[in-house]
């Protein structure tokens, strides 16, 4: 039998079974597709899904991503479907909705805008029994954003709280 | 910090990605596969900058990937006992004439692509052939048995 190339052995580079090299194989692209079938089922975002708290006064639905990541953009739809009447319709914003996250645009644009315990507050103004108010906000992650955020939406009329929405987005990066 | 740890997860993954992937995948670029590493190197570009259009993003990461590209190499030269982990071993895979079809199965690779890269180095039979290497890079070592 020959001998073979200079600084290879049969045994090293012949014969070697590499199972090792196999496994750690199997096990990286094992996890590899576990991350892109979860990717798939909407683990890292960004499908919306509807979020309901009732009142007497008001039905609040709020319609958004729970799961996002860095740079994406999305929509926020508020629905405020008014029982009774609301003289001046206020949304309060947790800080999960605003912190390292653009707010590109507001539709309809609030009649007012201001800072609820350090909330952002949004004033609609006045809603009529009987009818709904929808309102369109487009955001855009920052890439540096990460975590889990608390994005609680609370309803007033004025300063009185009508209902709350209880959510949390998780931004992976 | 930011994209620093962007760009140390892209190098880990990226690293890990070719070195399990097999040698002979990436040392024969068909067009498609050339296209594939375009659009790759496009997506890992948006993962680790994103918006960062600075200079100074652009020194962090090159620099970052240039250091692990270096120091990667020097623990592949300094510890011997590291270099099977950061690139294959050759790979026997003629010896006098006969073909190991355990290591070329280990590659997913055929007799008659073998065959071809052999008639790439106008051999034309494997039978002629006294050694046959996959190399570390994915290229294939033909030794005649004339030689």
């Amino acid at each position: 039998m020959a001998d073979p190339p200079q600084f290879l052995t049969l045994k090293g580079n012949r014969d070697r079974t590499e199972l090792t090299e196999l496994l750690v194989r199997r096990v990286f692209f094992g996890l590899v597709i576990l991350v892109i079938v979860a990717g798939a089922l909407n683990v890292f975002g960004q499908r919306p899904k509807d979020s309901f708290a009732s009142a007497s006064a008001a039905d609040l639905h709020v319609f958004a991503p729970t799961a996002l990541r860095g740079g994406l953009y999305y929509e926020g739809r508020f629905t405020i479907d008014a029982q009774r009447e609301i003289e001046k319709a206020v949304l309060v914003l947790d800080g999960g909705w605003t912190e390292q996250t653009q707010i590109n645009t507001i539709e309809p644009a609030p009649i007012g805008e201001s800072s609820r315990d350090g909330r952002l507050a949004l004033d609609f103004g006045h809603v009529p029994a009987g009818q709904k108010l929808v309102a369109w906000m487009q955001f855009q992650v920052n890439p540096t954003n990460v975590g889990r955020k608390s994005q609680d939406v609370e309803l007033y009329d004025d300063t009185t709280l009508l209902t709350r929405v209880d959510r949390t987005v998780t931004i992976y990066p | 910090m930011d994209v620093v740890a962007r760009a140390l997860v892209a190098f880990c993954f990226i690293f890990l990605l070719t070195r399990l992937i097999g040698r002979r995948e990436l040392s024969s670029l068909q067009p498609f596969d050339l296209i594939l590493l375009i659009v790759m190197g496009d997506l890992v570009q948006q993962g680790v900058t994103q918006n960062d259009l600075s200079i100074t993003g652009l020194i962090l990461t090159i620099g970052l990937f240039g250091v692990l590209t270096l120091g990667a190499s020097y623990v592949g030269f300094r510890f011997p006992r590291f270099r099977p982990i950061l690139e294959p071993e050759p790979l026997i895979l003629i010896e006098d004439g006969n073909v190991i079809e355990r290591n070329l199965k280990k590659e997913r690779m055929t007799q008659k692509e073998l065959a071809s890269e052999a008639r790439l180095q106008q051999i034309d039979s494997l039978e002629k052939v006294k050694w046959a290497v996959l190399e570390s890079g994915g290229q294939i070592s033909f030794i005649p048995k004339s030689s």
